[in-house]
């Protein structure tokens, strides 16, 4: 009874469906999260006769082959990397990209990753850094007097010190961006690695060209729709239960076989 | 009386055999442009014995056949995503994928780039332009799809999507992974074939037609089974009938 681990490959399709859409609900209010999206595949068929193939000696020939498949396959979990909406914070460190761009974040094992969670704050030194306290790359340091920082779109941040007219250049914060950002490698806390799907990092700033533009006192919501992941939630379960019936027809189908001949 | 357990064991071999192509069609219910098949039967004669020295003739015999798993070629239903790499294709269109075993047809139009910003299906294999795979250098962004097929980022158009179709597209083999190979050539696809950009083709499997089938399936196994024990049966009952009679 092939039909019985085929119809299991799509039991546990469908189980990765529901495991990768609570995950999407989980994160609908988590900063800067883009949702995922799970393929499948179909698997390899068996051919027991190819369309095509001679019928008779006149050259007649069969219309369509025999082909028994053998379930689903999970492809990839992708990122849909598609804008979020931006919210209004009204904080000076809260910075959305609108655009393509990711922050740069150095983390205290001298690693790079990206994120595209723009909520900073300054830590006991005055430097930017993210929630968790790593740093944002180039490593940016308000003056302890400083009256009001300024960042604008190109990510160039300005302090307004006492006694000083013009307000002082503190640096400009780095944006860089990949040739496939849906390979890059998620590590929880809103953070990505490079791999070797997404291609090496390019540097730039807000602004240039495909990096996008950053906007102060912002924040960049997740892309996550309710209403889409809840109806694909109840589609997933139904498909599970569907593939549940064949197995149990394939059972019973089986123990008719089994009681044919009560010896 | 031996011929109906013979018949009865055919039919049984060939419904077990259209379960397995139900439940492939189920497993691939989120698959998508995945396309369902269904199961076709036939009559298979027995030959007669050709010698008339007895009386009555030969009668022949039906036993079951499978003939075949044809495509259901209908559209599936059009999901809008939102990203600007999903292309689902709407008419009897196919785009072309490059494999290392030659060329490869799919109706699964979520594409990505690699990271050499090469247009690949999500296996990563090319898909193919129609002067030859579409690639895009690291400084392009907001790539799109248009409606025909034109593929562009901000920088200009960079190809035009090769879509194609088949004289006989019930003929196209499923090769696994969201393939289909065909034996005769492809030809390009007529005007009529559009592309729908931001959007999914979802698989057209009729899950109330497949579970319907599935109970008809498993009743119809059930009948047989039962016809089998009772032809057992009554044969057990003859031959211990015969036995009692005191010759």
């Amino acid at each position: 009874m092939r039909a019985m681990q085929t119809a299991a490959t799509g039991m546990m399709a469908q189980e990765m469906n529901v495991q990768v859409i609570s995950n999407n609900i989980a994160n609908v209010r988590t900063t800067g999260y883009k949702r995922q999206q799970i393929h499948f595949q179909d698997l390899l068929y068996e051919h027991f006769r190819r369309a095509g193939s001679a019928t008779s000696d006149q050259n007649t020939q069969a219309p369509a082959g025999t082909f028994i498949g053998s379930g689903v396959k999970t492809v990839s979990t992708g990122r849909a990397m598609t804008q979020g909406n931006l919210t209004p914070t009204d904080k000076p460190y809260d910075l959305a990209i609108r655009g393509e761009g990711f922050f740069r974040v150095r983390m205290p094992d001298g690693r790079t990753t990206y994120s595209r969670d723009g909520s900073f704050d300054l830590d006991s030194q005055g430097q930017l850094v993210t929630r968790d306290g790593y740093q944002v790359e180039p490593g940016i340091t308000v003056p302890n007097n400083a009256t009001s920082v300024s960042i604008n779109a190109q990510g160039i941040v300005e302090a307004m010190v006492p006694g000083q007219t013009a307000p002082q250049q503190l640096g400009q914060i780095q944006l860089v961006r990949f040739v496939n950002k849906v390979g890059l490698e998620s590590i929880g806390d809103n953070l990505y690695l490079e791999t070797a799907a997404s291609g090496q990092p390019i540097d730039g700033f807000g602004g240039g060209e495909g990096f996008g533009t950053l906007q102060q006192n912002y924040l960049e919501e997740g892309n996550v729709q309710a209403v889409t992941e809840l109806s694909s939630l109840i589609a997933a379960q139904r498909a599970y239960e569907m593939n549940s019936k064949v197995i149990t027809a394939a059972d019973q189908m089986m123990s008719a076989t089994t009681q044919m001949f009560r010896g | 009386m031996e011929n109906a357990l013979l018949i009865g064991l055919s039919r049984q071999v060939a419904l077990a055999r259209e379960l397995d192509v139900i439940a492939n069609n189920m497993a691939n219910v989120g698959t998508n442009g995945f396309k369902a098949r269904s199961a076709r039967f036939n009559e298979y004669l027995m030959p007669v014995a050709r010698a008339d020295a007895f009386r009555p003739a030969d009668r022949s015999l039906s036993y079951v056949v499978d003939k075949g798993t044809p495509l259901d070629l209908s559209q599936g239903m059009i999901e809008l995503t939102g990203n600007p790499l999903d292309v689902a294709l709407k008419g009897d269109n196919y785009l072309v994928v490059q494999t290392p075993a030659g060329e490869r047809y799919t109706r699964a139009g979520s594409l990505t780039l690699d990271k050499q910003g090469k247009l690949v299906t999500q296996t990563g294999l090319p898909v193919m332009g129609e002067a030859g795979p579409i690639a895009f250098g690291s400084s392009e962004h907001s790539m799109r799809i248009a409606a025909d097929g034109t593929v562009s980022s901000d920088q200009g158009t960079r190809g035009k999507l090769r879509q194609v179709s088949f004289a006989d597209p019930k003929a196209l083999a499923s090769e696994g992974s969201n393939l289909f190979s065909a034996t005769v050539a492809a030809k390009p696809a007529g005007p009529e074939a559009r592309l729908e950009p931001g959007a999914i083709e979802r698989s057209n499997v009729k899950a109330v037609v497949e579970l319907t089938r599935l109970m008809e399936v498993q009743r119809n196994y059930q009948s047989v089974a039962n016809m089998i024990t009772k032809s057992d049966e009554l044969r057990s009952r003859a031959i211990s009938r015969l036995a009692d009679q005191q010759a």
